[in-house]
């Protein structure tokens, strides 16, 4: 090791360089602490021996400028005194001092005090090194992450159109919604659109999970979900005598969903699948594992719909039951995620369904648009500062003709 | 993932120590469930009594551990919480899983 000998003492500076060279050490020296800090910077030498009392610049000051200096590699430093003379060892220690001597110095003495600081050095920089790879992959992690996020926003945006217009209206509906994702994109997904001369079709689907891979799930659902997709729509059949394209019942269309999406990763999704006959006055809807449909009537209380079901993808052939709900102008139909019952407080209460149907029949003459902001606001204050951990997404259908 | 085993007689007593099984604990849910199947055991009585909630991750994961026994076995649950049973219900998980109030009940039912 390299070690920097201060002494203006020169019969004291060549014993103890004698000392040093003997125990293996390369030996540069200084006749004062002036010249000593010079080397210091020069030369980046890491380990001082230097007398106390000195012209110049004295001990105790050459190693508060190492100090103050603040180099990147650790510079040990070893005080001198002489016996007798009452250096103050406190003061020493305040300037960053790291070891005493008192001469006159023994070669075993000046050996393991030197061997002692070359220790600490070496895990100095062992640590060092540690840092600077740490420093260097955190760096290299904070580009991906933003990649990551620059991906996710772009997935977002991809996603966010693939949704309803913001007032979409079809044969005697009028619907309006809102999407809360839990973080840039969704596992949910929901439509509304026109089949045929006289139905109107809509959907809220959850795939289970959260992130890039239940958002993928639910993007290509959507692309899927309308009458028109391109390589046949589970929502439509050929008649088999005329060759017509004609509408599915929902329980036919969600069974042929669940053929197609069998999953091979327990990644299954539930879905409640509407659909609207104008000449009937009537909505048929079949659920799959997705709480029921709320009617919000005026004069009414309001209710829930449907007794479950299976969710769609967990085994090949099941049946899937549905329902009728007659309607007339002005009922209003909620669809939700579960992210809005199973929004939890602070005390991991959650908001439950008794609280939303509550609150949907003190807001029962509230317009559309204000209830859905409405809503998500209370969901927001019930959630507080806890993590948003679940899509929380609401399609509301009005019926405005029958 | 924590679990409390307990066996008695041919059956295997599991009891989940966790109150939430949701997404970020899905996967080690499974994996311990898993590997409680891979060790041979074919009758798990899974013991929900600590556990309120069930998120679809969770539900997820249960059945995949039941798609891991290859219909040569079964999964029972006991003593789920009242949410967790309409979550079952709501899903008809309840027509998949036989479903008890306590797991002696379930070692009845086997026995």
């Amino acid at each position: 090791m390299k070690v920097l000998l201060v002494d203006d003492d020169p019969v004291a500076r060549a014993i103890h360089a004698m000392m040093l060279h003997a125990q293996g050490h390369e030996v540069v020296e200084a006749a004062d602490g002036e010249l000593a800090w010079q080397l210091v910077q020069e030369t980046k030498i890491t380990f001082v021996v230097s007398d106390w009392m000195m012209p110049n610049l004295a001990g105790v000051e050459l190693c508060r400028k190492i100090r103050a200096a603040n180099f990147e590699d650790y510079v040990y430093v070893i005080l001198c005194t002489s016996k007798g003379a009452k250096s103050d060892l406190i003061e020493g220690m305040d300037a960053g001092a790291d070891d005493f001597l008192v001469k006159p110095i023994g070669p075993e003495e000046l050996r393991v005090k030197v061997r002692a600081g070359e220790r600490v050095l070496t895990l100095q920089q062992g640590l060092a090194d540690k840092n600077r790879e740490l420093a260097r992959i955190n760096g290299q992690l904070q580009s991906a992450h933003k990649l990551v996020e620059e991906d996710l926003k772009a997935a977002a945006w991809m996603q966010q159109s693939l949704l309803p217009q913001p007032t979409q209206q079809a044969h005697g509906i009028e619907c309006l919604w809102r999407l809360e994702p839990s973080g840039y994109i969704a596992g949910d997904i929901f439509n509304c659109f026109s089949m045929g001369e006289h139905e109107t079709g809509f959907y809220l689907l959850d795939v289970c999970g959260h992130g890039v891979p239940a958002a993928m799930l639910s993007v290509t659902l959507s692309m899927v979900l309308t009458p028109e997709a391109t390589y046949g729509s589970p929502l439509m059949a050929l008649h088999p005598l005329t060759g017509k394209s004609e509408v599915l019942s929902p329980d036919d269309a969600v069974r042929e969903l669940n053929r197609r999406f069998q999953s091979i990763d327990d990644r299954y999704f539930t879905i409640i699948y509407g659909l609207f006959d104008i000449r009937t006055s009537t909505v048929r809807f079949a659920q799959a594992g997705h709480p029921g449909p709320i009617l919000i009537r005026k004069g009414a209380k309001p209710k829930t719909y449907g007794e479950g079901g299976m969710p769609v993808g967990l085994w090949p052939k099941i049946m899937f039951d549905c329902f009728d709900i007659p309607v007339q102008v002005g009922d209003r139909l909620l669809l939700y995620s579960d992210g809005v019952t199973e929004c939890i407080d602070g005390t991991n209460m959650a908001f439950g369904e008794e609280r939303l149907l509550s609150y949907l029949e003190e807001r029962a003459d509230v317009p559309l648009e204000d209830l859905l902001e409405d809503l998500i606001l209370k969901l927001k204050n019930w959630r507080g500062k806890g993590e948003c951990t679940d899509d929380i997404s609401l399609l509301v259908l009005e019926v405005t003709a029958t | 993932m924590k679990f409390l085993e307990s066996s008695s007689g041919s059956a295997l007593t599991v009891k989940v120590l966790e109150s939430r099984i949701t997404a970020d604990v899905a996967a080690s849910f499974k994996a311990g469930l898993v590997e409680y199947v891979k060790k041979g055991n074919r009758i798990i009585i899974l013991d929900l009594g600590e556990v309120t909630f069930i998120d679809s991750s969770g539900l997820g994961a249960l059945i995949g551990s039941l798609k891991a026994m290859g219909g040569n076995g079964e999964l029972l649950l006991c003593s789920a919480h009242e949410a967790v049973i309409n979550m079952f219900k709501l899903t008809r998980m309840d027509k998949v899983f036989r479903m008890f109030k306590s797991p002696e009940e379930a070692v009845s039912a086997i026995s």
